[in-house]
């Protein structure tokens, strides 16, 4: 066993973390602040080949795999949750879709542009009344010659209104259920019956768009059925199953950046004469934060290697998701706490780390289903069949 | 055109700490980067790289300076070669550019030859010059523009307090100001490519036809010493506010502010 990074990543790493560092990092108070999207920095990271990380080069990807994404996701949601959000949907899953089970025409078509990020992905999935229920959704694609006619509302799509790509699944046959009557389309966002509907006003996330988006009768060609009639509820969820590992790679981050802040803040911070680093209190909370983040850095790169080398993940990047965001959650909360009323401020980035943190529990699959999916995936070899 | 680089491979300095009471330097952080030199270097000569011009990086170092080579590779330079041997161990400034003027022969040599000003660590800023005089070629130091004219570079040096604008004709090394030119960070899959896909030859000094009294250094370093910090400006502690409040306070005595 060998746990230790290929220099070609240990490389890479440097190159994402001064990017990240000296790009986004001085200026994520006020993305947060503006809720704007910075737009000039997507850009220059399309420009280091950032936004086509995991994808192969033939597709003008990076070629680093589910472990070089992973080091972004890590590197970006150090610094800057709405950035790493904005380009995380862009890869993990918008263009993700495409690179899993696209046709070598969509993958030159539409994979190219988003890995070189010329274009901007998005995927829509959830619904009024569809979220876990992702299978429960109301938009339509009816066939009329050589084009699909889509209609219905998607909503909390991440780059919803920025997007020039967008994955979509929709109902083809009602009758035959989420297996057989979903099917997912490559959508062009210029297409005319497109419209963006309202933006969410987020407690966190703010420097990333999420948008409701309408189709009115949006006619797509029966080119951009995307992996298969029928089949677009087997193409979303794993492309979900995949996302799930660097959304828990941009909570490491996220929790090794709280954990580095309060033990500069403790260092720093003097009560009854002595710094309080000094204190045992800080030093349990400290200790805490280091094993889980420990733990779960091990996690995702391990499963990221497992999605590299081919093997079932499902369990994996569940795990990743539903425990990089309570890692998270925890290590943010005991940041605030050792920064005391500092950390609470709108002034220090404690309070917006915390605010950020929250939806990780929330989006891209609920935390209760990630359970659903790993005792799922627990019981199976006891004979136990639980419904995902 | 043919561009060398020759480059030095430097422990990282942020992380170094100086204890001047032990006389002693901890390493708390062991990282190998390109010196910093090296790096302006580096992006001078990409700066200057037209579609016909070729770009080849050369490092004097141990096996592990093969990582700067890879990295100036993902930079944008097309080849670089690794000068490495054990009888280069004791090198000193003489014998590396020694060893650099052998490998720039031995590629044919070049047309132009960028360098650092000086490097981060030993800083001796001997390099270029020694390299120009092996080479018999021009030489310009301290440059902080530089573009190819009708006849050779023109070049930017700082000269005293100002600055010289000069030419030089082809062959000529060139030295960079670092602060002059912001270097570019690598793109993704020239990363991925220069460990996976490009090679870094290795040649020693048997490459080199570089026999024993050419790696013979002129200088030994008996000792290192620590002088105390300088004692410069003034230090203030305590919470934000207060902190605040003196530096205004000090600042007024100083007249530096109203």
């Amino acid at each position: 066993m060998d746990f230790s990074f290929p220099k070609e990543y240990q490389l890479f790493r440097r190159m994402a973390r001064d990017f990240a560092q000296n790009e986004i990092k001085p200026r994520a108070k006020a993305i947060d602040r503006d809720h704007t999207v910075p737009h000039d920095i997507i850009k220059k990271a399309a420009k280091l080949g950032l936004l086509g990380v995991p994808f192969p080069q033939k597709y003008g990807g990076m070629g680093a795999g589910e472990t070089g994404y992973c080091i972004l996701a890590e590197e970006l949601g150090r610094v800057c949750s709405s950035t790493a959000t904005v380009i995380g949907a862009h890869i993990g899953i918008a263009a993700m879709s495409i690179h899993l089970d696209g046709t070598e025409e969509q993958k030159q078509k539409y994979l190219v542009p988003l890995a070189q990020g010329t274009a901007i992905g998005a995927f829509g999935l959830t619904e009024a009344q569809a979220g876990s229920d992702a299978a429960a959704i109301k938009t339509t694609a009816v066939r009329d010659g050589d084009h699909y006619v889509l209609n219905g509302t998607k909503q909390f799509i991440t780059n919803g209104d920025i997007a020039d790509i967008m994955t979509v699944m929709a109902l083809t046959d009602p009758s035959l259920g989420a297996y057989g009557g979903i099917t997912a389309f490559i959508v062009e966002t210029d297409t005319p019956g497109f419209s963006i509907g309202t933006l969410e006003n987020k407690m966190g996330i703010r420097g990333s768009s999420t948008a409701e988006t309408v189709f009115e009768d949006v006619r797509v060609p029966k080119e951009n059925v995307l992996g298969g009639f029928g089949a677009g509820f087997l193409t979303f969820m794993k492309t979900l199953d995949v996302g799930r590992a660097s959304l828990g790679a941009a909570c490491l981050g996220g929790a090794q950046a709280a954990m580095e802040a309060s033990i500069q803040w403790a260092r720093a911070r003097e009560q009854f004469g002595v710094p309080i680093a000094t204190k045992q209190s800080v030093h349990f909370m400290i200790a805490d934060m280091a094993v889980e983040i420990e733990a779960l850095r091990s996690l995702i790169y391990r499963t990221a290697w497992m999605i590299d080398t081919g093997q079932p993940h499902i369990l994996e990047a569940s795990a990743c998701k539903l425990f990089g965001s309570e890692v998270a959650h925890r290590c943010i909360d005991k940041a605030m706490q050792i920064h005391g009323a500092l950390g609470y401020s709108r002034d220090y980035e404690i309070e917006r780390g915390w605010r950020d943190q929250r939806i990780t529990e929330i989006y891209e699959g609920t935390n209760e289903i990630q359970r659903i999916v790993v005792a799922a995936n627990i019981f199976r070899p006891y004979g136990l069949r639980i419904p995902t | 055109m043919r561009i060398i680089v020759p480059i030095k491979q430097i422990l990282d300095p942020s992380g170094l700490s100086f204890r001047r009471d032990k006389e002693r330097m901890f390493i708390n952080r062991e990282e190998w980067i390109i010196d910093p030199g090296s790096k302006a270097a580096i992006e001078a000569a990409l700066r200057l790289k037209g579609e016909e011009d070729e770009i080849l990086a050369l490092s004097v170092g141990q096996p592990r300076a093969d990582d700067a080579l890879r990295e100036a590779l993902a930079m944008g330079c097309d080849t670089a070669y690794l000068l490495s041997d054990e009888a280069f161990a004791a090198a000193d400034v003489s014998v590396t550019a020694r060893v650099l003027a052998a490998a720039v022969g031995r590629l044919g040599g070049a047309d132009l030859i960028v360098a650092g000003r000086e490097s981060g660590d030993t800083g001796a800023g001997q390099i270029g010059p020694r390299l120009a005089e092996a080479m018999g070629y021009a030489q310009v130091t301290d440059v902080v523009a530089l573009a190819i004219g009708e006849d050779g570079i023109e070049a930017t040096r700082r000269w005293g307090e100002g600055y010289a604008m000069v030419e030089a004709p082809l062959p000529v090394v060139v030295t960079v100001a670092p602060e002059a030119f912001e270097t570019r960070l690598p793109h993704g899959a020239r990363i991925m490519s220069a460990y996976r896909e490009w090679d870094v030859p290795v040649w020693t000094a048997a490459d080199l036809e570089l026999a024993d009294a050419a790696l013979s250094p002129l200088l030994a370093k008996r000792a290192e010493s620590f002088p105390p910090e300088l004692e410069v400006g003034e230090r203030f502690r305590g919470d934000p506010e207060t902190v605040a409040e003196d530096v205004v306070a000090a600042l007024k005595r100083q007249k530096a502010i109203a």
